[in-house]
């Protein structure tokens, strides 16, 4: 009895021991958590599950990745409950532009994206403008000076006031002085309705979800959103080509962990989404959705968040939007 | 493949068919369905969430008997969906709201059986009609949905809350403020379009509004859970037959259902089609729709059998209607169909206009396996209404802790969070005072539904007018939807003057 007790209290021993080596190396050893901000078949739980499905594919994980949607709150849950999961080392969340701009609108949201640990930014979803292809504008030269003619007249279909395609409008009314509408409608089929039934005019739409319309001649692109033309649309220039001389505003996705996560575990993510990104499935999904590579990861990445934050602020300031932080 | 289009849709129908009778694609075909069942059974746990689940699975079959399988899970659920509201009074999906009225009421007739029977063999028309729908007139609809901007849903939504006037019990002053209420508490959340947030007290949990389900859950389950508490001792709540044949629906009840029927397909199609809608609204409407042609609407809301079949119809071929944006534009106008959009792509398909013409074998064979699937939810689903029946056989002292023990797993489920619970018992609180001080609970459920779309239209249609109310006046459909909607607001008004002047023509001889 008493030996056993010892030999217990041996192992006991060899296990306390063995758990900071361990940790050194970090290794998940329970189903990891992969926390989104929308319900199942929104954009982040999309691609969340698309990751944990190429993951398994390709064997990166010892463990499952598990995605468990938090929505609410515009992602002030998910944001909430992963601060509440402060250290916790199976947990990540999959971040987008919303993380960064809701809080700074939303006295409820109190987590903002620099509480959290930065992991790897994955992709930069670029956008396009898109008009109906019998409209009779064929570059934003029209667009802006039809909107300048007729200020208000002109109607562009989004989501909320505070994501990317309502941010794109207000720089592109400071830099040319045109004023259109924007009209709010929270699912992305009706935004998409509206424009094909002609009852607003423009649209910033992710080229994935324009291209079967080009193609079956329902809708033209006038403008990329993107430093560089798309290869996609090699045809289409940018802003800037076009003489709208404004940022680009990114909407970038990727992963984020809890607070005060050890450093391991950071090192340990790097390294699978280091071999993530370079597997061929990621690559075809990346074509797939024409999402561009946006691979991030360290000191850069706290860079982009800083300075995402600062330019959203200054944003929405100047459209006139209650900015609380 | 060019001939007569009547032959073309033949042609392509048999091809359709040849796909989907293939036993693999039987086989996951009765799979679908059958989750979808115990889905739309379980309350909380949806058809989004579940085809999100179960997507990693897909990926291991091929496509067209994926989407088979997904799609079978989507309208299967509607089928299992009627189940609790009818036994327990717990709406298992949001669309089966309507059903717990008459439902519930004929369950505690003893006609529990009857109820259920009848949900499935209206499921199953309409179902069947939808496909039809969906077959034949899936691109021209389409083309008339992208008709419906903002003045026109405004007009739809005014018309669905028009369906207070149905809906009011004994007193239409109190069916209205229980209205307003629940119009106020479609309020509460983030406003879409200054991001600002309202009646959230500061916590975040309410950013996102009030759950519909989570709030009908409290005040139709947990409010006669508590109002029956009070009724102690043994009586007994539910009749219960022990023969066989009254456990389904008579011959004469099933002809009473024959307008029912079509109400439910064609409203439910229809509204299902258009992306901004919701099939929550569709069987509301064709609810209302039956009452207002009905030849005994003061008996609605007591246990009628039509009051069960025209909303069961409508949120089956609602399902239906939803696909054809999905299927011919790529417009997805659900979660549902959202989610189903999104395995469309994550399987290399490019949805879109293209889609029907670039692979006829996916959309043939999923129409031919919805013909199928809808069969076989019938011959799944009745057999199983005499045993669901049985549990009302249960004594109230287990049935009653059953009913709040499913409803908290159920408000637990629509987000995994306690706070839901906590709202659960809000509104179980509520919809107990409603019914001690005789507040009929559904305006108050119409108006959380339609507040938060009606008010977003109306400000979607004055951003586009600068401020012009006329933009609902002047457009030609919603200009129709809003005289039927005073139509039918004046109806009840037109009755007590035609009453009074019986009265007084009475007292003249």
């Amino acid at each position: 009895m008493e030996r056993s007790i010892y030999s217990l209290s041996a192992i006991f021993f060899v296990l306390a021991f063995a758990a900071p080596l361990s940790a050194q190396s970090f290794k998940p050893t329970k189903p990891i958590e992969g926390v989104v901000h929308t319900g199942p078949g929104g954009g982040s739980d999309i691609l969340a599950r698309a990751i944990a499905e190429m993951m398994d594919k390709e064997k990166l994980l010892p463990q499952r990745l598990q995605v468990v949607n938090k929505s609410g709150g515009n992602s002030a849950t998910a944001m909430a409950y992963l601060a509440e999961k402060k250290g916790e080392t199976h947990t990540i969340g999959f971040f987008t532009g919303v993380w960064v701009t809701n809080p700074l609108t939303t006295l409820e949201a109190k987590v903002m994206i620099n509480d959290l640990t930065p992991m790897v930014r994955l992709v930069l979803e670029p956008a396009v403008v898109a008009v109906k292809a019998d409209s009779p504008y064929k570059n934003m030269k029209d667009l802006v000076e039809a909107a300048k003619k007729s200020p208000g007249q002109l109607k562009q279909s989004g989501g909320s006031v505070t994501g990317r395609d309502n941010l794109v409008r207000l720089v592109i009314q400071k830099a040319t002085g045109a004023k259109w509408v924007y009209v709010s409608f929270p699912s992305g089929g009706e935004r998409i309705a509206n424009l094909l039934g002609g009852h607003v005019q423009l649209m910033v739409i992710e080229p994935q979800e324009a291209g079967e319309h080009i193609k079956a001649g329902n809708l033209r692109v006038i403008a990329a959103l993107t430093e560089k033309r798309l290869p996609s649309f090699p045809d289409v220039p940018t802003l800037n080509e076009q003489g709208i001389d404004v940022p680009v505003i990114p909407q970038a996705r990727g992963v984020v962990a809890p607070p005060a996560v050890p450093k391991e575990v950071v090192q340990y993510w790097e390294g699978v989404f280091d071999r993530f990104t370079n597997t061929a499935s990621w690559k075809k999904y990346l074509e797939q959705n024409q999402f561009e590579d946006g691979y991030l990861k360290g000191p850069g990445l706290n860079k982009f968040f800083v300075g995402l934050t600062e330019q959203m602020r200054e944003v929405l300031k100047e459209a006139g939007a209650k900015v609380v932080r | 493949m060019k001939g007569k289009p009547e032959l073309d849709a033949l042609y392509n129908l048999l091809l359709g068919f040849s796909v989907a009778l293939s036993p693999a694609n039987l086989f996951w075909c009765f799979v679908g369905v059958f989750l979808g069942t115990i889905v739309g059974i379980l309350p909380g746990l949806g058809p989004p969430a579940t085809i999100a689940m179960l997507l990693p699975l897909t990926f291991k079959l091929d496509h067209t008997t994926a989407i088979i399988m997904l799609a079978g899970i989507y309208y299967g659920a509607k089928y299992g969906g009627s189940t609790t509201s009818i036994l327990l009074n717990v709406p298992g999906e949001s669309a089966s709201v309507v059903t717990c009225l008459d439902g519930y009421q004929m369950a505690r007739q003893g006609r529990a059986g009857a109820a259920l029977g009848i949900a499935a063999i209206s499921s199953f028309i309409a179902g069947t009609v939808g496909v039809l729908g969906l077959m034949l007139v899936a691109p021209p609809l389409a083309r008339f949905a992208l008709k419906f901007a903002p003045p026109e849903y405004f007009a739809l939504m005014a018309l669905g809350l028009a369906m207070v006037v149905f809906l009011a019990g004994k007193s239409m002053l109190k069916a209205l403020l229980a209205l307003l209420v629940g119009l106020w508490f479609a309020t509460v959340g983030t406003d879409l379009f200054s991001a600002q947030s309202r009646f959230t007290f500061g916590r975040f949990e309410l950013l996102d509004g009030i759950d519909f389900i989570v709030a009908s859950i409290g005040i139709f389950a947990v409010g006669e859970v508590l109002a029956n508490l009070e009724t102690r001792g043994g009586t007994e709540l539910f009749k219960i037959s022990g023969r066989l044949k009254s456990l389904l629906p008579t011959l004469e009840e099933i002809k009473a259902c024959r307008f029912a029927f079509v109400n439910g397909s064609l409203v439910g199609f229809i509204i299902g089609v258009l992306p901004g809608a919701g099939s929550t609204i569709s069987s509301f409407i064709s609810y209302g729709l039956e009452k207002a042609v009905s030849k005994h609407p003061e008996k609605f809301g007591t246990g009628v059998i039509e009051g069960v079949a025209a909303p069961e119809g409508a949120n089956n071929s609602d399902t239906c209607g939803s696909l054809v944006p999905l299927l011919t534009l790529g417009i997805p106008g659900s979660n549902t169909t959202a989610i189903l959009l999104a395995a469309l792509i994550l399987w290399g398909f490019r949805p879109g206009p293209l889609l029907i013409q670039d692979n006829p074998t996916l959309f043939w064979g999923l129409v031919a396996s919805m013909y199928i699937g809808n069969v076989m939810l019938l011959i799944l689903n009745l057999p199983l209404v005499p045993l669901f029946a049985q549990i009302l056989r249960v004594p109230y002292y287990v049935l009653y802790p059953a009913i709040l023990g499913v409803s908290i797993v159920g408000a637990y489920s629509v987000s995994s969070s306690l706070f839901d619970v906590w709202m659960l018992g809000f509104f179980g609180l509520l919809g107990y005072g409603m019914r001690k001080l005789d507040f009929p609970a559904a305006p108050l459920v119409l108006g959380l539904v339609l507040g938060d779309g009606m008010e977003r239209a109306l400000r979607q249609s004055l951003m586009m007018s600068q401020g012009d109310l006329s933009i609902l006046v002047t457009r030609p459909l919603s200009v129709t939807m809003l005289l039927l909607t005073l139509v039918i607001i004046l109806m009840p008004l037109l009755r007590t003057v035609k009453q009074w002047r019986l009265k007084t023509a009475g007292e003249e001889a």
